[in-house]
């Protein structure tokens, strides 16, 4: 499976995780997406017409969009990703994987706007995050009520994989993350995963890694 | 927020909030704090920012009974004391090397972080236990407005909205900016807990509304 990638691009970094996680290996086809703008050149544009990464190849199937590859991948390796397909989790699952393109447009907006000078109404960008943030928090709330600690399930799916990165650097668009207690929960909790990765901006949980210790002298 | 001559408390989090071996960022009024667990359950809170090159140690972590900053790794212990300088393992940090820090009190599922000395010990919430916390773009007056009562010295409201009874510990932050902590009886079912939550955020929407009109004036 080759994924078009972009190292500072939470989508592909979305997709990246994945893998990584379930133990899927990617061949890994860089993209100059800036300065380059290469996705909007005639290769990607023949693979994509909507001229975004990420982009899957398997064979003849070419999957442009991160929440359907996240769910080819799972189908294939890992389908507890997908959740139980109970009618109440598999909403749920659909209800958060939609609700990601939300925050791709607000938190990501905003990201662009503050990282790479895209043009936008920043003020909007932050405002429509905040509001997705604070639907975020609620949800993880009451599933917390409910007695499970992840988006759709008390185990992760393609739907905590599909909001995680964006959220995770909302404050490269100048939004903090400091007023929400479950999504902090949230987010170790997806960090602690065997196999997380990082990408720049997303760091591990450092406490679980053992103390290094350097001899005096070693320095 | 209670004061006292020589101190108040604020409430700055709830202890569901804050497990062993985490540390989250919380405001008091004398400023930024890293509030942290250690690993054996004991609550800290210090100054939000690394001695070392400024850093929020609230970006850190917590491994033992220790906390230390993301960036260069400098450990400090409850009581604010540079216990470890990685690049220099075989240097006993100075005495002199240190975070402020502030007492914590934690008591019925809610944390509270001392400015200055308080004499007293933080109000107790009789029979009330903490639900979540959330924040509002809006101050204290306009969330009054919104409830239509009053908070007491402690900080506690109590309104009823959309016909349900609401009971909050509020905790000031900025002037157009409360940290709201939903109370309620232990014994709430999961819907009545869920209708709660839900109820505040309702709450919220209108004090924010209110604040934003009061900007704009």
């Amino acid at each position: 499976m080759k994924l078009y990638n972009y190292i500072l691009s939470p989508s592909c970094y979305k997709v990246r995780l994945m893998a990584a996680l379930i133990g899927v290996r990617l061949e890994l086809r860089p993209v100059d997406f800036h300065p380059g703008g290469e996705h909007r050149g005639p290769e990607l544009m023949a693979l994509n017409p909507a001229g975004s990464i990420p982009i899957l190849e398997d064979g003849d199937l070419v999957l442009t969009e991160s929440s359907a590859i996240l769910v080819y991948l799972a189908a294939k390796a890992a389908p507890e990703w997908l959740g139980s397909g109970k009618a109440e989790e598999a909403a749920r699952v659909q209800q958060w994987l939609s609700f990601s393109g939300r925050l791709t447009a607000s938190l990501g907006g905003a990201r662009l706007h503050e990282m790479l000078l895209r043009p936008g109404d920043i003020g909007a960008f932050q405002a429509q995050g905040i509001a997705a943030l604070r639907e975020l928090e609620a949800g993880l709330f009451e599933q917390g009520l409910r007695g499970q600690r992840f988006l759709a399930a008390d185990r992760p799916t393609v739907a905590d994989i599909a909001c995680f990165p964006y959220v995770a650097l909302a404050p490269d668009g100048g939004v903090s993350l400091d007023p929400y207690p479950a999504i902090r929960l949230w987010s170790r909790a997806i960090r602690a995963l065997d196999g997380f990765i990082e990408m720049p901006g997303i760091h591990r949980l450092h406490e679980l890694k053992p103390e290094p210790h350097i001899e005096p002298g070693e320095a | 927020m209670l004061s006292d001559p020589t101190g108040s408390w604020t409430p700055v989090a709830l202890s569901v909030d804050l497990p062993p071996g985490t540390v989250v960022p919380a405001r008091t009024p004398a400023g930024p704090i890293a509030l942290w667990r250690s690993a054996s359950g004991r609550p800290s809170a210090s100054a939000d920012r690394c001695p070392h090159r400024g850093m929020r140690l609230s970006h850190g972590f917590v491994r033992g009974e220790t906390l230390s900053c993301i960036y260069h790794g400098w450990s400090y212990g409850a009581a604010g004391n540079c216990l470890r300088i990685p690049a220099h393992p075989g240097l006993s940090p100075p005495e002199t090397i240190r975070v402020a820090t502030h007492p914590v009190e934690e008591a019925g599922g809610v944390i509270w972080v001392g400015v200055g000395e308080p004499a007293t010990q933080p109000p107790q919430l009789a029979g009330l236990v903490p639900l979540r916390s959330l924040q509002a773009q809006a101050g204290m007056a306009a969330l009054e407005a919104a409830a239509g009562a009053k908070a007491d010295e402690n900080g506690l409201l109590e309104t009823t909205q959309n016909s349900q009874e609401i009971r909050l510990l509020l905790a000031f932050q900025e002037r157009d900016e409360t940290l709201i902590h939903v109370l309620l009886d232990g014994d709430s079912s999961l819907l009545e807990r869920i209708a709660v939550s839900r109820a505040v955020e309702a709450l919220r929407r209108k004090a924010e509304a209110i604040e934003a009109e009061g900007s704009s004036r």
